[in-house]
């Protein structure tokens, strides 16, 4: 390349000061000016296309560039590539999707003992993010017994799922679900209910820049744990949900906002959701933050194919305001008590189930 | 005036000629040793170089189509944006915007020039072929008599602009191939496994048709027996051109990985008569598409059960070309790293097949650290020529073996009462 570098200065050169040599009349001169511009231009070519190819090595001989190498090499299976067989490969620490670590009937008053299904005490472990959390499954009356048609989902993001007193706690949301269902005001569903903080620093369901994926773990390993045990519907049928309560708001509108092909509905708190909850890990990105800012999706991405329901209403809400079809935003008041979520579950029966299979 | 057209290129390749002739000419007047004489000369050397250089330029990238159009070259005035807003809830995810690709000779798949060659040049067809049906490829796209009696027999190949709702990205002059028997009466009612395959960086998307020579190889080991029928879609890695966005979701920027991985198959599954599961579906991908096939498989393992990259690299690139790509997070950037996935992150259920040349690819050794990294679930397949550069003829030379290996992992495409494969 230095050869080429060197020729082409020294052409310019000698074209530049040896001009007047070639300036006369007449056809030798001329055919001597076409010649050395000729030259120079061949260098400079030249000169281009070795440095071009330098940099990425686009051709690595001259048999390569005209086009003599021929023959293909063999396929072979990586150090781990283990070919012939399939991905079965059980590794020591593989763990199972679902382990079910207890499971109680859920009481309906006035009721037989199993018209209201089953909690699930559980532990999920995604594939792919590598989190493990406990969480429970609410699983409708007739689960067991009723074969075929694969259940809608709602997934629960909440931070009282232990508590007995709080309507987002697991055994309230199974019994308020349960009397929905035995009164056929609801279509049975599947409820997989979540802690907030489903790994290390996890805040609202995000992935952590170079850390917990969160994000991973609903959007992917959650249907793959959810349809590997249990009879429910794919999230591409549009029938999985997402609801949250005051710490898991957040992470459910979020999931809805930026993973609509898993999350077609989302029921959250009304508030503005500039920001996830706990302190910020945006991996030192100002632009990363940002996007954190719900808000700020719904102003320069797409309206997204979901429908939002906040459960309270209050005023200046930048999502009721700003929504636009294919995203539709709603809000309800919700009855005091420990089975407020009712209308929640309602609301979600309603718009997830397809009419045709409700009538 | 386009900038690969040949009346385009002439122009250029005319005022090249003219300005040296015009130098020769000009040449006498500047003919003292005096210092403004000395700069005029190097002034008029200079732009008669220049316009030589840039004619050469406009013909080289006609030819490869590295851009294919002024605004892929310049961008298109604003600047990439995060999406486009207004998409309408009802406008379809894919549009075909070229049906009538040339005439189809026995044969070929593929539009050809009036001397029979393949042409080199993608076809600028504009409007919807809505022509009373025979046979409805797509919804809005229907084949009558003539033109399904040639597609039953060699396919067709559909250019296309696909929208992707999540994201708002709209990528125009992509092409689909479907292969004959997509189009007859016995796998009328069977869906096809997908493979999608990525340019490199820049590219025009018809250099895969042209270049890679994808659809005219499928098409041959299908009538071989090598390999099942499939739907090839055939996108440009690149979804905001000029700049290189790398598969990536930019902070505060383009959502190619979004599109790529989530728009673009939900977009083919709702339009065409393919499988959704993920063992119908793999990516394939040449350079930056190589990087992008084995990401994308990688991040996505439960929408492509395999990849094939074709002299890709597997680290987080960040260039010139492509600006700032992480939001200056170091830690994002580690997550588009795919070598730091395989440290950090359990390894995803999904097959890989990488390729490189023991001699003339220069990152034939960051292709065997990643293959070497590569553990369970996750399987890794190399495929090493003695000898090939960073080029098609190399790709071209893997693309069988690879498009065979793709096939064994992929759901096949049986008619009824037909015998597997």
């Amino acid at each position: 390349m230095a050869v080429v570098a060197l020729v082409t200065a020294a052409a310019l050169a000698a074209i530049l000061w040896f001009w007047p040599r070639l300036a006369g009349r007449g056809v030798a001169p001329v055919v001597a000016r076409i010649g050395a511009l000729c030259v120079l231009q061949l260098s400079v070519l030249g000169l281009i296309f070795l440095i071009v190819n330098g940099s990425a090595e686009f051709y690595s001989s001259w048999s390569d560039l005209f086009g003599d190498q021929s023959g293909g090499g063999a396929i072979v299976a990586g150090p781990d590539g283990h070919a012939g067989t399939s991905q079965n490969a059980v590794s020591g620490q593989a763990l199972a999707p679902v382990t079910v670590l207890a499971a109680t009937a859920v009481a309906v008053p006035d009721r037989p003992k199993e018209a209201g299904g089953q909690l699930q005490t559980v532990r999920l472990y995604g594939q792919l993010s590598g989190l493990s959390t406990a969480g429970y499954v609410y699983l409708p009356p007739g689960y067991r017994t009723r074969g075929g048609t694969a259940l809608p989902v709602t997934v629960v993001v909440s931070g009282d799922l232990d508590s007995a007193s709080n309507p987002y706690g697991a055994g309230a949301l199974a019994g308020a679900a349960a009397s929905q269902i035995a009164a056929r005001r609801l279509a049975p569903m599947i409820i997989v209910m979540l802690p907030a903080e489903v790994g290390q620093h996890d805040q609202g369901c995000l992935n952590v820049p170079g850390g917990t994926q969160a994000d991973l773990f609903f959007t992917q390993d959650l249907p793959q744990i959810v349809g590997s045990a249990y009879r429910a519907a794919l999230p591409a049928t549009r029938r999985w949900a997402a609801v949250g309560d005051s710490s898991g708001g957040y992470c459910a509108l979020q999931l809805a906002m930026t993973s609509s092909e898993t999350f077609a509905l989302a029921a959250v708190p009304p508030g503005g959701y500039t920001a996830p909850p706990g302190p910020a890990e945006s991996g030192g990105s100002p632009q990363i933050r940002a996007q954190d800012d719900l808000s700020w999706l719904l102003k320069h991405q797409p309206m997204q194919p979901i429908s939002v329901l906040f459960t309270g209403r209050s005023t200046g809400q930048p999502f009721v305001a700003a929504a636009r079809p294919p995203m539709h935003v709603g809000q309800t008041s919700l009855p005091p008590g420990k089975w407020q979520l009712t209308r929640v579950l309602d609301w979600i029966g309603s718009t997830l189930q397809p009419p045709a299979v409700r009538s | 005036m386009r900038l690969t057209s040949g009346f385009f290129i002439g122009l250029m390749i005319a005022v090249a000629l003219g300005s040296v002739a015009a130098t020769v000419w000009l040449w006498p007047r500047f003919a003292s040793q005096r210092p403004a004489m000395m700069a005029s000369r190097l002034g008029l050397i200079t732009a008669s170089q220049a316009l030589v250089l840039a004619a050469v330029l406009a013909f080289v990238n006609g030819y490869f189509a590295f851009f294919g159009s002024w605004s892929a070259l310049f961008g298109n005035g604003g600047s990439a944006p995060v999406t486009v807003s207004g998409v309408a809830a009802s406008s379809r995810p894919i549009v075909v915007t070229g049906s009538d690709l040339g005439p189809v000779p026995g044969g070929s798949a593929l539009p050809e020039d009036a001397n029979g060659r393949l042409a080199s040049k993608p076809p600028h067809f504009k409007g919807k072929d809505t022509s009373p049906s025979n046979v409805a490829v797509a919804p809005g796209l229907d084949l009558e008599g003539g033109a399904v009696a040639a597609a039953r027999k060699v396919g067709k190949v559909l250019q296309m602009t696909v929208t992707g709702s999540r994201t708002g990205i709209v990528s125009a002059a992509n092409y689909v191939y479907l292969p004959p028997q997509y189009f007859q009466p016995a796998y009328a009612h069977v869906r096809f496994p997908v493979v999608l395959a990525l340019t490199g960086y820049p590219n025009d998307t018809w250099s895969i048709v042209r270049w890679l020579d994808l659809p005219s190889t499928a098409a041959n080991l299908v009538a071989r027996g090598k390999i099942g029928p499939a739907v090839y879609v055939m996108m440009n890695v690149s979804v905001a051109l000029p700049r290189d966005t790398e598969c990536t979701n930019v902070p505060e920027g383009p959502q190619a990985e979004t599109f790529l991985a989530q728009d673009v198959p939900q977009a083919v599954e709702h339009t065409f008569r393919v499988q959704t599961g993920r063992s119908g579906w793999s990516v394939l991908g040449y350079s930056t598409g190589g990087y992008c096939a084995a990401k994308l498989a990688m991040m996505y393992p439960y929408q492509f059960t395999s990849a094939v990259s074709l002299a890709g690299y597997y680290t987080a690139l960040q260039d010139s070309t492509t600006g700032s790509l992480y939001g200056g997070s170091t830690a994002f950037r580690d997550e588009n790293n795919l070598n730091w996935r395989l440290k950090h992150l359990p390894a995803p259920p999904v097959s890989v097949l990488v390729t490189s040349s023991l001699v003339g690819e220069h990152d034939l050794a960051g292709t065997l650290a990643f293959l070497h990294m590569i553990h369970s679930p996750m399987h890794g397949y190399s495929l090493l020529v003695k000898q090939g550069g960073h080029n098609y003829r190399t790709w071209v030379r893997q693309l069988p073996q690879s498009l065979e290996w793709l096939s064994q992992r992929l759901t096949p495409a049986v008619a009824p009462g037909q015998p597997g494969p």
